[in-house]
């Protein structure tokens, strides 16, 4: 599964606050020589770095308009978060049928197959008698759950994403055409599930699209026309917390914050009376993505109006069509117990002479990462700027 | 066999503010060593109900964490009293003898031992009105 991050730097609008570096969750983020430094392994394309920069020296951009001519046929992919914009069925029919404007040959809701997904999650949950599921669907939560929560691993629902599940099935239904498969991304992470721009080419789905990025077309067709939508209620139900199923067995939770915390409990196996957890990064789930537009709270309440009336049902695509492993099974450490040990102290011995206020002013995160690297051999002890001024002289000189 | 490394953390009776703080400790700790997931998801579910049942049922206590160059990791968690009366039924799973307080907090299912007993390696309890020590032994591909 894809391990490249989505961050990209501009070091011309970087002013060195250093505030993405303190901001990432994992650690990272580091500024060596003067320039942002983003480690490909540990990201996991939560945003929170670009977030945080308030002069966007930091953006996540997907694929543009342009690449639509690069095909014969090309079909676009609608999440329901980006559906929830909409504050009625009629508007959401004008969306679509801009979207198809675009250029595209067909637009596809997301929502019926979004739908299958979260009943086929219970179900396998509800299988497993052992253990409690967490649910696949968002790349940050599995990535988060790789690199950081490793004990947790097995908690993980095999099941695709939504968007994968489609991208096949579209590319069965045209064998012999040369097609192409964009998809609307609400959020970073999800622009890294597509093989371009960043180059992940195990996935179905050729192109994606931020969404801020095409809303200045979308808004030139806007009125012009309406295509004809039928949502599935427990698709566009399935992107906030707040219109999910509730029941007993289910633990729903949304904010970083919130799921590291739910995710540390789990670890001490707290958490075994839910069958299921649906953890969002994103505040409302995913209507809060960041490449959305709108107000997520304004778009929880359009899901009210969206999930009213007659819904379509869920796709039913064999189970076997659903099924993915998003994590490979974590490498095993190579080193034996006393090697393990003996490198914990080395650690240990520097972090002591470091002054643990975790100020970053060395470009790394945290005073436990410089001393892992003056034991590796990356930095020194003078890299520190702390323990530097306070090693020089009155007049300046050491 | 020798020790490589030795921790020892106390336990405050009734502290339910701060209840899971040294099994947090010893978590994170094994996790920086680099121990094998599989083995740390163990000690960290052990660890965390030893601690609960300090607070809830004893007068707070000892806890010491021992890694062994063979590969072993030791606990030991020591109390003061009151002891457990009934060692058997302490044993048994959904047997319970915690307080409302306790209970309302959403502790006390009477899963505690049981459970212990299933995730570790090695278990020996031994109980008095003086006191309570529970001794686990984990070992795995550390």
């Amino acid at each position: 599964m894809s391990r490249k991050s989505v961050v990209t730097y501009t070091l011309s609008r970087c002013v060195k606050c250093l505030k993405c570096v303190k901001a990432c969750p994992v650690s990272a983020l580091s500024m060596a020589h003067d320039r942002i430094q983003v480690n490909q392994a540990r990201c996991i394309n939560c945003g929170r770095c670009i977030q945080a920069c308030h002069n966007k020296g930091l953006l996540a951009k997907g694929s543009t308009l342009e690449d639509i001519n690069s095909y014969e046929y090309t079909v676009c992919m609608v999440p329901s978060a980006m559906t929830s914009v909409c504050s009625t069925k009629q508007e959401a029919g004008e969306i679509f049928y801009a979207i198809k404007q675009l250029g595209f040959d067909e637009v596809v809701d997301l929502s019926p197959v979004e739908g299958q997904l979260m009943h086929e999650s219970h179900m396998l949950a509800e299988a497993d008698e052992n253990s409690n599921g967490i649910s696949s669907q968002c790349p940050v939560i599995n990535r988060l759950i790789e690199t950081q929560y490793p004990m947790l691993i097995d908690h993980v629902i095999p099941l695709n994403y939504a968007s994968e599940v489609m991208a096949k099935q579209i590319r069965k239904k045209y064998p012999d055409r040369q097609i192409g498969i964009f998809l609307c991304c609400e959020c970073e992470a999800k622009l890294a599930l597509a093989k371009y721009p960043y180059g992940n080419n195990e996935y179905e789905t050729d192109h994606a699209l931020a969404l801020v990025d095409i809303l200045p077309m979308i808004r030139k067709y806007l009125h012009q026309g309406t295509a004809e939508v039928h949502f599935a209620r427990s698709g566009l139900q399935s992107c906030n917390p707040a219109v999910m199923m509730q029941r007993d067995d289910l633990l729903i939770a949304d904010g970083f914050d919130k799921v590291n915390n739910i995710l540390s409990m789990e670890e001490f196996g707290l958490l075994d009376s839910f069958h299921m957890m649906y953890l969002f990064p994103c505040f409302n789930g995913c209507i809060g993505g960041h490449l959305l537009w709108g107000n997520s709270y304004l778009s929880r309440n359009n899901l009210d109006e969206l999930t009213r009336g007659d819904s379509r049902p869920d796709s039913a695509y064999p189970i076997e069509e659903l099924y993915a492993e998003h994590i490979a099974s974590s490498q095993d450490d190579p080193r034996t117990l006393k090697e393990k040990m003996e490198y914990f102290r080395k650690v240990n011995e520097q972090l002591e002479k470091l002054p643990g206020y975790d100020c970053s002013a060395c470009g790394l995160q945290t005073c436990r990462i410089m001393a892992e690297e003056i034991v590796n051999g990356n930095k020194t002890i003078d890299d520190c700027r702390i323990h530097h001024s306070m090693s020089l002289g009155k007049d300046g000189r050491k | 066999m020798t020790v490589i490394m030795h921790e020892e953390y106390s336990v405050e009776r009734d502290d339910f503010a701060n209840a899971g703080t040294v099994s947090s400790h010893i978590k994170e700790t094994l996790r920086q060593i680099g121990i094998n997931p599989k083995l740390l998801r163990r000690i960290a579910v052990a660890s965390y109900e030893a601690e609960i049942n300090m607070i809830i049922h004893a007068y707070g206590g000892k806890v010491t964490m021992d890694v062994e160059d063979n590969g072993l990791i030791r606990m030991v968690f020591k109390d003061p009293g009151p002891g457990i009366p009934d060692l058997e039924k302490a044993l048994t799973p959904g047997w319970s003898t915690a307080s409302e307080k306790a209970r309302e907090l959403g502790f006390g299912a009477g899963m505690g031992l049981p459970n212990i007993k299933r995730v570790s390696d090695e278990f020996n309890i031994e109980s008095s009105p003086q006191g309570t020590t529970l001794t686990l032994g984990f070992r795995g591909t550390a």
